[in-house]
């Protein structure tokens, strides 16, 4: 019982988001034949010469440094693309343009491994870190705004932008949530207390964390278990210590 | 309970509360400079909290509004809560308001807690993602610990974050390999 709210977040590093974000499935265009690669993930192939095929990004980037084939860069990475979504970011203060959930992490892998297949790379790249930095500033402008909830609701949220604000967020509201109101919880065994309280709060948390529930990447279970570990801890505060 | 082996949680039970004892106590050395080993009913010492508690159970002492929270504090922080010096009332400011507000019997110690710590966080927020890390430097003195980790968590992950951004090897040599042996004779 003594271990068991863990009051530091877990987080994850860049390095980790970017693994996670090697996932995604991006155009290639192969100059060699080869049979098709059967991974656990799943079959990739038959990949034969010029002809457009869908691989995950790590293998793109494995194929690529060996000289094996070409990357060919997504939809939303074009300019008039960019441009628009720079546009129309600058333009509304409270939304967030609906962009890949993993752009960041794509455009510097990209960046750094295939650089002669992207049309006006110096445009393209300046044009993300716009978009990022006029991102990040309403993120922190409409963090300002929430004070006294427990539930904070941002869509369109990329994973990049998740993960700089987590442990902040994370620490922040558990502490408006635990000055917030300490009389309405009632003095029951904490177990249940804690398991009907969960349940009255989950589905108005789901929603509400949207961006946030599913940027941490945890299944449904899991985040079940690490929202009742943190939030059992308050519901113990209640309770005098009794030697 | 969850909280036992909590460092900050034991720290925060350090602090010091004025209490009234009810019965006499002997053989006890609580004020360092009288003479006698005991005290006598209605005194008025200071004891740290977790003692008070148990005291408290046991009906012996009755606890009054310790001084962190005092009027003066209180006219501070409704002027403006933003450069109070909690850090010097006690480091531990919310917590020990969260855990002497059933004692005392004072609701308003919550509502003052909570609208001190809204204020203050905006200011935390605003400072800790955009500031480099010198200018801020007096702001830090004035947070408490609970506020210290929360503005260290947003700049240890911004930092990471422009880190990553810079670019740098993927895989990093590990400090064990780095250094050249020289065979052993």
């Amino acid at each position: 019982m003594a271990g068991q709210s863990d009051p530091h977040i877990s987080i994850f590093s860049a390095e980790e988001v970017e693994f996670m974000a090697e996932d995604e499935l991006i155009e290639i265009v192969p100059n060699l034949r080869m049979d098709p690669l059967n991974f656990i993930c799943g079959d990739f192939g038959p990949f034969l010469p010029q002809i457009a095929t869908q691989v995950p990004f790590w293998l793109a980037v494995a194929l690529k440094k060996r000289g094996k084939c070409a990357i060919r860069p997504p939809q939303w990475m074009s300019v008039e693309n960019l441009t628009r979504v720079l546009e129309r970011e600058r333009e509304s203060q409270g939304a967030f343009q609906v962009l890949p959930f993993h752009y960041v992490e794509i455009s510097r892998l990209l960046f750094d491994h295939a650089r002669d297949d992207i049309p006006d790379m110096y445009m393209v790249r300046s044009l993300i870190e716009d978009i990022r930095d006029v991102r990040i500033h309403k993120v922190e402008t409409s963090l300002e705004k929430f004070s006294g909830t427990s539930a904070v609701k941002i869509p369109n949220l990329s994973a990049m932008e998740v993960n700089i604000i987590r442990p902040f967020v994370g620490r922040a509201l558990q502490a408006f949530y635990k000055h917030d109101n300490p009389e309405k919880i009632p003095d029951v065994d904490r177990a249940s207390s804690a398991q009907t309280r969960a349940a009255n709060n989950e589905p108005r948390m789901d929603s509400g964390i949207g961006g946030l529930k599913v940027a941490m990447s945890l299944p449904d279970d899991q985040w079940y278990q690490w929202f009742l570990t943190v939030f059992s801890s308050f519901f113990a505060l209640q309770r005098p210590l009794r030697r | 309970m969850a909280n036992y082996y909590n460092i900050d949680d034991i720290l925060a039970e350090e602090e010091f509360v004025p209490v009234v004892f009810h019965k006499a106590a002997n053989g006890v050395i609580i004020d360092p400079s009288s003479e006698t080993n005991s005290v006598e009913q209605g005194a008025k010492v200071e004891l740290p909290l977790w003692l008070a508690q148990e005291l408290y159970l046991r009906q012996a002492i009755s606890i009054s509004v310790p001084a962190c929270f005092s009027q003066r504090t209180r006219l501070e922080i409704q002027a403006d809560a933003a450069c109070v010096d909690l850090k010097s009332r006690s480091q531990y400011f919310y917590e020990f308001g969260c855990k002497i507000a059933p004692l005392v019997g004072d609701k308003t110690i919550e509502i003052l807690l909570l609208s001190a710590f809204k204020i203050r966080y905006k200011e935390i927020l605003t400072k800790a993602y955009t500031a480099v890390f010198t200018t801020t430097s007096k702001f830090l003195t004035l947070l408490t610990k609970e506020e210290t980790n929360l503005y260290e968590a947003a700049q240890a992950s911004m930092a990471a974050f422009k880190k990553w951004r810079m670019g740098g090897p993927r895989l990093q040599r590990a400090s064990v390999l780095g250094r050249k042996r020289k065979p052993l004779d």
